[in-house]
Order: C-alpha cells, then sequence, then structure tokens
C-alpha cells in the first residue's frame, strides 16, 4: 500500500516526509477505504459520513487528492457492478418480462444510482470544502467527478449488456405506443356527444392544425398546452420516467433508436391501415392529422417530460439525435415551437410521405385502372413524390409493372390504350413536365408499334364517343373524341403563343417563367416546351406519323359514309373538325372532300329526283307490271373517287328495272351536271327489300348483290350455280359464298346437282320448317345485314400497304435481277430515287429490312453476309 | 429481219408513246426525259414479262442495266446476258446505247458486245421503249440476221443448230456466277 503512496508522490515530497506524516497518510487512508467501503455497502447509511470527510481531507494535506478520487470512483465503479449491474440484468433474464418487472427494475438501479451519487456527493463536498482553504474551483470538481461516475456507470452497463435488451426496450415502447393510440382514438368518439366544452375545444384544435400546417409553421406547442395531455399524463409520464432513467443510466441513444424505431414502425403500421387498397379517399391529410394527434403528442410530452434534463446529457451524446440537440430553453407552455419537435414532425412527416409513396407506386398500376376514380391517390402520390424527390422509383416500378402486367400478348389494343391515356392522363398531374411520363410511357409505345390492330383502335377511340370498348364501362371518359375536345380549348388558348410576332413584352414574360427541366430529363429528348404533355400527340406518336392515322380514319370514313343510307353526317362532320384542329386542315382535306361529297349527294340527289322525268317503261320494265320501280326508292351517294380510298371493285348485273332506274338517275345527272358523269359502283350500298310470300313477308336490308341473288327467283324458283353466276354477272365462288346469307335466312335451300360444283338452289316457298325457324314465325321480320365475313366497300389500309409492298417487291425483284446482290441500304436507296411514282416509296430501312425478311421467308429472297440475293 | 424483229414485239405500240412521238424533239428538257424513264421504269417491273428485266445504276437514271434470259427452244435457252443501256439526253427522240455486257456468240452481237439491230439505229421510234428493246433483242436470238453478220464464226455455224449450242455452251459464263 506504501508503494502505491509513493509512485503518486514525487520523490522532493518523500524526502520531507517525515516518519510522522507516512503514519498519519497511512492512517488516513485506511480509514477513508474503511468509511468509503461501509458508506457504499452500509445500504443507505449515511451516518460515516464525517469519518469519511474528515479522513479525506487529512489525505488532501498531504497531496493526495488524485488517489482518493480514483479509490473512491474505483469502488463505487466495482459495487455498482456487483449491486446495480448484475441485479438489474437479471430481471431481464426471462424471456419474457411484464411491464411491471422493468418499471421494478430500473427503479431499483436508479435508486442504487441515486444512492451512489449522494455518496459521491459526499466526497465532493469534502473536496469542496477542503479546496475552500485552497485556490481550487469547486464547480469545476463536481462536475468532473460526476462526469466520470457517469462514464463509468455507462461502461459498467454496456460492457455486461444482454444482447436482447435493446429487442426489450422496443417492445417497451411499441407497447406503450399502441396504449397511448388507443387512448388516443377512444378519446375521439365520444367527444362527439359526451362532453360539449371538450367538443368545442377540440375543434378548435383541429382548426389550430391546419392552419399551422397550411402556414407551414409548426406551432405544436402552442396546440397543445400541457393540460390537453392530462389524461394520458400518467402514461406519459411513466414513459418519460422510464426515458429518463435509462438516460441517466448512459442508455440514451439506444433508448432513442428503441422509442424511435417503435414510432417509425406503429407510423409504418398505420400508413398502411390507413391507405389500404382504396383508392378513392386522400388518406394524406389523415395520415397527417394521425401523426400530430398520437406521435407527436407522445413526443412533447416526453420532451417535455425531460425538458431539463435534456441540457446536461447534450454535452455527453454530441449530435446523434435530435432529441439530443433539443435546446435547454424548452419548456412547456412557452409558445416558441420546440426545434426537436420539429424535427421530430418532420421525420416523421417524411416517413408517413415515403411509406405512402412506396404503397401507392407498388399499386400504380391499379390504381391507373381505375383511374378517373382513383384521382384522391394520385393526388396523395404527386404530394408524396414532391417531399421525397423519388421519382425515379416510380418509373421503375411501374414500368416493370406494365411489361409484367399490360405489355403481354393477352391484353386487347384496347385495354392497352386505355391504360396508356389513363397513365397519360394521371402521371400528367404527378409530373405535368412530363418528364417521367416519356420514360413510363416509351415501353408501351414500343409494344403498341408491333401490334397490328393498333392503328385501327386508336381511329376507333377517336371517332367513337361511346369509347371503342364496350367491356370497358364507366370509363367513357377515357374516349379520346372527349381529348378532342379539350384539345380544342386548350389550342384556342394556346394559338396567340405559337405566332411568330410575340411581341417583346411577352417573349419577356416567357423567358421569366422559363424552369430548369427535372434533373431526371433526359437531354437527348429534348426540352419540355416539346415534351407538352398532349394526349393526341402522345397517341399519334405511337403510329409515327399522323399520315397513317389519318388514311386510316379516312378508310373507317369512307366505310362509314358509304354505308350510310341517310345523309345524316353531322356527328362526322364534329369529329373532322376537331380532327382538322388538330392535325391541321391540309392532311384532313380529302376526309373533307368525302364529307362535301356526301353533302353535295344530298343536294344532287333531290334536285335529279325531283326534276327527271319519270320514263314510261316501254321496255322490259313495263313488262313486268308490278316490277316498276319508281326513282322514289332511289338515293344516290355521288361520291369523288379520286378523293376517296381506293374502292372494291366486284362486278354485279342488277336486275333490269333497277339498272333502268339506274342509268336514267345517271343521264339526268349529266344532264344537270354535264361534263360530269356517273359512274355506279353496283356492288355498293344497301338494298332495302321486302320478300312477300304466300303465308308472311319478310324485310331485309342487304347489300346489293344479295339482293340481285334473290330477285333472280322471282321469276324462276331454282337455279343451278352456273346459271345464277351468269345471270347476276358475279364469279361462282363469289355467289356461293354469299348466297349462303339466304340459305341461312331460311329463304333458298341448297341441293347437290348432278355436276358436284353446280349445286341447286331453290326457293322455300311458304314451307319453312317451323322447327328451325321458331323466330321467324312473326309476320314481319326486320333484319339488318351488316358486313358478313368482315367484307367492307373501301380497301382497308393493309389491303392499301399490301398493294403498295407488291410494287416494291417487284422493284425490289427488277433490281437484283440486273445488279445480282445488293445490300439493304442500296436497295433503300435505289427504291428511294427510281421508286417515286405513285406509291412513292417511303418506308424507313426497318420497314424495309421487314419486308425483305419477310420475301426471303417467302423463298423469293436470299439474304447471305448482308447482302440480298435472287433465289434460284 | 428488222420487220420479223418487230412484229415479235407484243403490243409494242402504246397510245402514249405514239402521242409523245409527235412532239418536237427540241423541246424535250431533261425533265421530261426523266418522267418517260421514270414511267417506263414502272411500266417495266409491273409489266411481269418474264425473261426481261432492267434497272437503272444506282444513281443515274440514265444508265441502265438490263438482264435478257435466252428464250425457250432455241440454242440460247437457260441462259441468261447482262446488257447495258445508256439512254441520250433526247430520248426517246434518240435510240439508247445498248451493249451485251456478258459474251453473247451471236451473229449480229460483236466480241465486245455491239448489237447490230434495226431499230437501235436507223430504224428507232420514239415509240419504242426498254421493254420493246429488251424483247426485240430477246427475240433477236433466237431468230439472228445472218445476212448481214457482226460475227462471221456464228453466222456459219447458225446453220448447225446442234453445234451452235454446244458453242453457246462451252463460251456461256452465267453472270451470277
Amino acid at each position: 500500500m506504501a508503494d502505491s503512496i509513493y509512485s503518486i508522490c514525487n520523490l522532493g515530497i518523500l524526502d520531507t516526509l517525515s516518519e510522522n506524516s507516512i503514519h498519519e497518510i497511512v492512517e488516513s487512508y485506511e480509514g477513508f477505504c474503511a468509511a468509503n467501503e461501509t458508506l457504499l455497502n452500509g445500504a443507505g447509511d449515511l451516518s460515516v459520513g464525517p469519518q469519511l470527510v474528515s479522513n479525506a481531507h487529512s489525505l488532501c494535506k498531504h497531496g493526495l487528492e488524485s488517489l482518493l478520487r480514483d479509490h473512491f470512483l474505483g469502488a463505487l465503479e466495482k459495487t455498482f457492478e456487483k449491486n446495480g449491474a448484475l441485479k438489474f440484468w437479471r430481471h431481464f433474464e426471462d424471456v419474457s418480462i411484464g411491464e411491471e418487472v422493468f418499471y421494478n427494475a430500473l427503479e431499483e438501479i436508479s435508486l442504487e444510482k441515486q444512492y451512489q451519487e449522494k455518496c459521491l456527493l459526499m466526497l465532493v463536498h469534502a473536496l469542496q470544502t477542503y479546496n475552500q482553504r485552497g485556490s481550487h474551483d469547486s464547480d469545476a470538481i463536481s462536475v468532473e467527478l460526476f462526469a466520470k461516475y457517469q462514464l463509468s456507470v455507462s461502461s459498467v452497463l454496456m460492457a455486461t449488456l444482454p444482447r436482447k435488451f435493446p429487442e426489450i426496450l422496443n417492445w417497451y415502447f411499441k407497447g406503450r405506443l399502441e396504449e397511448l393510440s388507443t387512448i388516443m382514438a377512444g378519446d375521439r368518439p365520444p367527444r362527439d356527444d359526451e362532453d360539449e366544452d371538450d367538443d368545442r375545444d377540440d375543434m378548435e384544435l383541429d382548426e389550430k392544425w391546419k392552419v399551422s400546417y397550411r402556414s407551414g409553421q409548426m406551432e405544436i406547442d402552442e396546440c397543445y398546452p400541457q393540460g390537453r395531455f392530462f389524461d394520458n399524463s400518467k402514461l406519459v409520464n411513466n414513459i418519460g420516467r422510464v426515458v429518463h432513467d435509462l438516460r441517466s443510466l448512459g442508455f440514451t441513444s439506444m433508448t432513442e433508436d428503441a422509442y424511435a424505431s417503435a414510432i417509425f414502425l406503429f407510423l409504418k403500421a398505420k400508413v398502411h391501415d390507413l391507405a389500404g387498397d382504396d383508392y378513392r379517399i386522400s388518406v394524406l391529410e389523415s395520415i397527417k392529422g394521425w401523426i400530430q394527434a398520437v406521435p407527436l403528442q407522445f413526443l412533447h410530452a416526453l420532451l417535455a417530460y425531460l425538458g431539463d434534463s435534456i441540457s446536461y446529457e447534450s454535452a455527453s451524446s454530441g449530435l446523434k439525435s435530435p432529441l439530443a440537440k433539443c435546446p435547454a430553453s424548452f419548456y412547456p407552455g412557452i409558445d416558441t415551437p420546440s426545434e426537436g419537435l420539429v424535427r421530430w414532425q418532420l421525420r416523421l412527416e417524411y416517413f408517413a410521405y415515403e411509406t405512402l409513396q412506396d404503397l401507392r407506386i407498388a399499386k400504380l398500376f391499379e390504381i391507373i385502372v381505375d383511374y378517373p376514380d382513383s384521382s384522391p391517390a394520385i393526388e396523395d402520390l404527386k404530394q408524396c413524390l414532391e417531399y421525397t424527390g423519388q421519382h425515379s422509383k416510380l418509373v421503375e416500378s411501374f414500368i416493370s409493372a406494365l411489361q409484367y402486367r399490360l405489355l403481354t400478348a393477352g391484353a386487347s389494343t384496347n385495354d392497352i390504350l386505355h391504360q396508356y391515356v389513363s397513365t397519360i392522363k394521371a402521371l400528367r398531374t404527378i409530373d405535368p413536365a412530363g418528364v417521367f411520363l416519356e420514360a413510363v410511357g416509351e415501353p408501351i409505345r414500343d409494344y403498341l408499334r408491333g401490334r397490328k390492330d393498333t392503328i385501327k383502335c386508336i381511329v376507333t377511340m377517336l371517332t367513337d364517343g361511346t369509347g371503342a370498348n364496350p367491356n370497358v364501362s364507366g370509363n367513357t371518359g377515357d374516349s379520346l373524341l372527349e381529348e378532342l375536345n379539350r384539345d380544342e380549348e386548350s389550342q384556342e388558348n394556346i394559338a396567340p403563343e405559337d405566332d411568330f410576332h410575340t411581341d417583346d413584352k411577352q417573349a419577356w414574360i416567357n423567358a421569366s417563367r422559363w424552369e430548369p427541366d427535372p434533373v431526371e430529363a433526359d437531354p437527348l429528348k429534348g426540352s419540355r416546351n416539346r415534351r407538352k404533355v398532349d394526349i393526341l400527340g402522345m397517341i399519334v406518336g405511337i403510329i409515327g406519323s399522323q399520315d397513317q392515322l389519318v388514311n386510316e380514319y379516312r378508310v373507317m370514313l369512307a366505310e362509314k359514309l358509304l354505308n350510310k343510307s341517310d345523309y345524316d353526317i353531322d356527328s362526322e362532320i364534329r369529329t373532322l373538325e376537331l380532327l382538322k384542329i388538330h392535325f391541321g386542315e391540309n392532311s384532313m382535306q380529302k376526309c373533307e372532300i368525302m364529307l362535301n361529297d356526301l353533302i353535295g349527294s344530298k343536294r344532287t340527289n333531290t334536285n335529279i329526283k325531283a326534276t327527271i322525268a319519270q320514263p314510261s317503261h316501254t321496255d322490259a320494265g313495263s313488262e313486268l307490271g308490278d316490277n316498276r320501280v319508281s326513282m322514289d326508292i332511289i338515293d344516290a351517294t355521288i361520291i369523288s373517287s379520286n378523293f376517296w380510298p381506293p374502292i372494291q371493285e366486284e362486278s354485279l348485273i342488277v336486275p333490269g328495272p333497277i339498272d333502268q332506274l339506274l342509268s336514267d338517275y345517271a343521264k339526268r345527272f349529266n344532264e344537270i351536271k354535264t361534263p360530269r358523269k356517273l359512274l355506279w359502283k353496283k356492288n355498293l350500298g344497301t338494298v332495302k327489300l321486302e320478300l312477300q310470300f304466300e303465308d308472311r313477308e319478310m324485310q331485309f336490308m342487304v347489300a346489293p348483290v344479295h339482293a340481285a341473288i334473290i330477285m333472280q327467283f322471282q321469276d324462276q324458283k331454282s337455279w343451278t350455280s352456273k346459271d345464277l353466276a351468269a345471270a347476276i354477272g358475279v364469279p361462282i365462288d363469289i355467289l356461293n359464298r354469299r348466297i349462303n346469307f339466304w340459305i341461312s335466312k331460311g329463304i333458298l335451300s341448297e341441293s347437290l346437282g348432278e355436276d358436284t360444283d353446280n349445286h341447286m338452289f331453290t326457293l322455300m316457298e311458304g314451307m319453312i320448317d317451323t322447327g328451325k325457324n321458331t323466330a321467324n314465325d312473326g309476320n314481319c321480320e326486320d333484319l339488318i345485314v351488316g358486313d358478313e365475313e368482315g367484307e367492307s366497300s373501301v380497301a382497308s389500309v393493309e389491303d392499301q400497304l399490301r398493294k403498295e409492298m407488291t410494287v416494291y417487291e417487284k422493284f425490289i425483284l427488277g433490281m437484283l435481277t440486273n445488279f445480282g446482290s445488293m445490300a439493304l441500304d442500296r436497295i433503300h436507296n435505289t427504291l428511294k430515287m427510281f421508286c417515286i411514282a405513285d406509291p412513292t416509296y417511303d418506308k424507313t430501312l426497318q420497314q424495309l429490312q421487314s419486308f425483305l425478311s419477310g420475301l426471303v421467308s417467302e423463298e423469293k429472297l436470299e439474304l447471305r453476309d448482308g447482302m440480298y440475293f435472287l433465289k434460284k | 429481219m428488222a420487220s420479223v424483229n418487230q412484229d415479235n414485239i407484243p403490243g409494242a405500240t402504246g397510245t402514249a408513246p405514239a402521242k409523245k412521238s409527235q412532239a418536237p424533239a427540241k423541246t424535250a428538257d431533261s425533265q421530261s426525259v426523266l418522267k418517260r424513264l421514270q414511267s417506263e421504269l414502272m411500266a417495266l417491273m409491273m409489266g411481269g414479262d418474264s425473261g426481261i428485266s432492267a434497272f437503272p445504276e444506282e444513281d443515274n437514271i440514265f444508265c441502265w442495266k438490263g438482264t435478257i434470259n435466252g428464250s425457250k427452244d432455241t440454242v440460247f435457252e437457260g441462259t441468261q446476258y447482262k446488257l447495258s443501256l445508256s439512254f441520250p439526253n433526247d430520248y426517246p427522240f434518240k435510240p439508247p446505247k445498248v451493249k451485251f455486257e456478258t459474251l453473247c456468240f451471236h451473229p449480229n452481237v460483236d466480241v465486245r458486245g455491239h448489237i447490230c439491230l434495226d431499230i437501235l439505229q436507223d430504224k428507232w421510234s420514239s415509240a419504242y421503249d426498254v421493254r420493246t428493246i429488251l424483247l426485240s433483242i430477246q427475240s433477236l436470238l433466237g431468230e439472228p440476221n445472218t445476212s448481214s453478220p457482226l460475227n462471221p464464226q456464228a453466222a456459219q455455224l447458225w446453220g448447225n443448230q446442234e453445234d451452235y449450242r454446244k458453242m453457246v455452251e462451252k463460251l456461256y459464263k452465267s453472270p451470277n456466277a
């Protein structure tokens, strides 16, 4: 023991030590140690205090102050380890511990610590009293000693920390939060009817929340006077005490982690709970409300409880957590917002935004499927993204959802288009600049380009106000026609901007309104001006050129117009006007001429019918008296065929009287409109006819060829197919196909003649098999025959394309015959150069390549080393 | 002999070329030549005559490459000959220069490929076009004019069709080989 003394003292002092003083030192030291021992293990007995003090004084006199301190602290540490820590941890050895155990354990160890602190205080007191004689700063001693003690306490606890302790903390805070939440939730419903005072109070509070939220200032403290928590104060106080105790034991960061993660987990569960799978309501506000109501109150109370201890803690725990940074000036009731609480609120809100955003992004596909109804969810998502800025997450996740769920062979083109339109609309809300839409739309567009019926579907959507797909009920809002309407309005607004002569002022306004593209924007895709979100533009973008779209529309329009039996084209005119606004007058010119043809037809038709001299039928017509037909039954559609899509030609001999009528009509037309002449397309149009049998009559709307067929049976009950084909002037195979219509109606019957390919058709006069035709029992049947077997009067775009391609094929074969072998781009260039007559070669290299590979697979060409050869 | 060739041209005199022949030669600017050649190309491509074909070279519509297959039942059956056609600026009022690119053993074709055919010289008319020229040459292969030969050896041998066939086969090189 003497060694230790010597080692501390310097040798100079050693020399001056008298025997006496050595003795005194040893004695004092032993006395000190003994007193120390009794004090620490004495379970609250402070009676040895004076003894400790006097011994301490005498030791200090000999300059052994530091020895004194070290010894005392060492003893404290050992005792704490033995009495405090080991006992404390023993409480947590059980797998499951109750709340009570937790409280008890904490209380016990806190008591122990408090007691030790008292002891330490005694030492401090001793040192202070000694130092008053000296010149030492007494406060500094106390601070230093307590810091050392605190350090040793936490290091002892940390060193012996069981692994599951953080879990226990977590569990504890979770339990308390749930409790608090139920109290809060339970707090709410009764206020409607029970306590009016409270009710009003709450309402005010609600308003205040909103006000404070809107103004962006987090004045939670003001909104929540301390009294508001009185109901929960017990719970909160408990929690506060626990946190306080834990802090004083040095578990500051662990505690914070524990309650932070408990809060976050709880918040997450709450967000999931609130958000759910209902996209028709906005949940963001209620989540925010909940954050204010539960976790922030909890934290508020907690911080308030801890208020005074924080300043002390912040010194040691540094900048680790917002709580630790909480300024000491934070006291409940003071109206300045607490920085710590604001931080917490920001953290929680960010977390809530992020959670909700992830949740919504994961379900974005469904949300967009429901689009107009799910706009609240979209609005929520927009706010979340504004806050978190994680748009790229949305893009990635949505693209993969699209590829997995939409862009598959099973999805109909219509559905894809509808989803595309909804996507555009929904993402337009989220991101008006259209940057993310660009990224998301790309895969859809690519996919749609590979589908053959894309153009057709688009045109149908454009022209059909009811939406192209009847299965998508309630989705009529997706109709592009509506979009056309909207476009019309916006175009009018935008129109002045397109003007090149915008004055300087306007230019300056535009310039000052400029905003940079979001960082995610692909610089290759042009600036935001060109990225203006325009649904029609994006739809047309799928096809590549609007010419194709216009062409398809023209074919559809032609089909529609030719099938009209009246001249009512109001809806077509409207659609055309809208399309004109979008695509420009020039590209729609042909369509306009088509519509004008209809209008002109109506006029001319009336004119001709009014002025024609009813011809006296001296020829074949008059002989069949009842077959005479009056001009009234005919309405002609006169078209300028140059501007119409190619019309299917089919020969047809119409019955004599009708033919006579047609030529009379044409003659009159020539008289009126000299030098123009009328050329009938006899296979087009519709015929309304009535078949009279002995026992019934039937009405039909049929194609002219059907009418021609059935009229032949007027005079002759049965025909062979050869004769009939000759009589109406169509090839036998077409006749056989067309006549099926009458056979299926039970009007004609087919029987094998002597010759296998010369069938016999007989009129079923009045002996309809009733079993087969129960539906036809009615005396009159009005049937409208559409274009059966997909026959149409106008050559479809595909047919036109095929025709174009055969021209190209001949050119390609021609050049390969003469040049032997050619590379793709040379073929392309040569076609561009020489295939300039109608139809002009306007395909891209890719289109040509796919066409060529078609020819290769038809074994017309060969491809070797990038060169195309004729297949021999 | 030339008349024989002409008789073999099916539908050689269309109405459109006939009209053009009345136009004065001087006014034929390059634009109308271009147009004429383009429409001839289109007609040729769409016409679908078997055994004859021609196509402009990559960048010049005045230079064409032609291909003629030897007609069936002649000594030239199964052969294919390449030709070059170069059109003058005042086409169709002057005939194009046509010569064989592939060696052709024929009484009216010399070793350098020059062809002796009246419609390509003094009997030219603007009613002719690429298609009729090619058809004429195709029929010339089977029915040479041995009285004024460019290749006397061929003219001599013409009498013996079997030997002639052997000679053709011996000298023939497939242009695509």
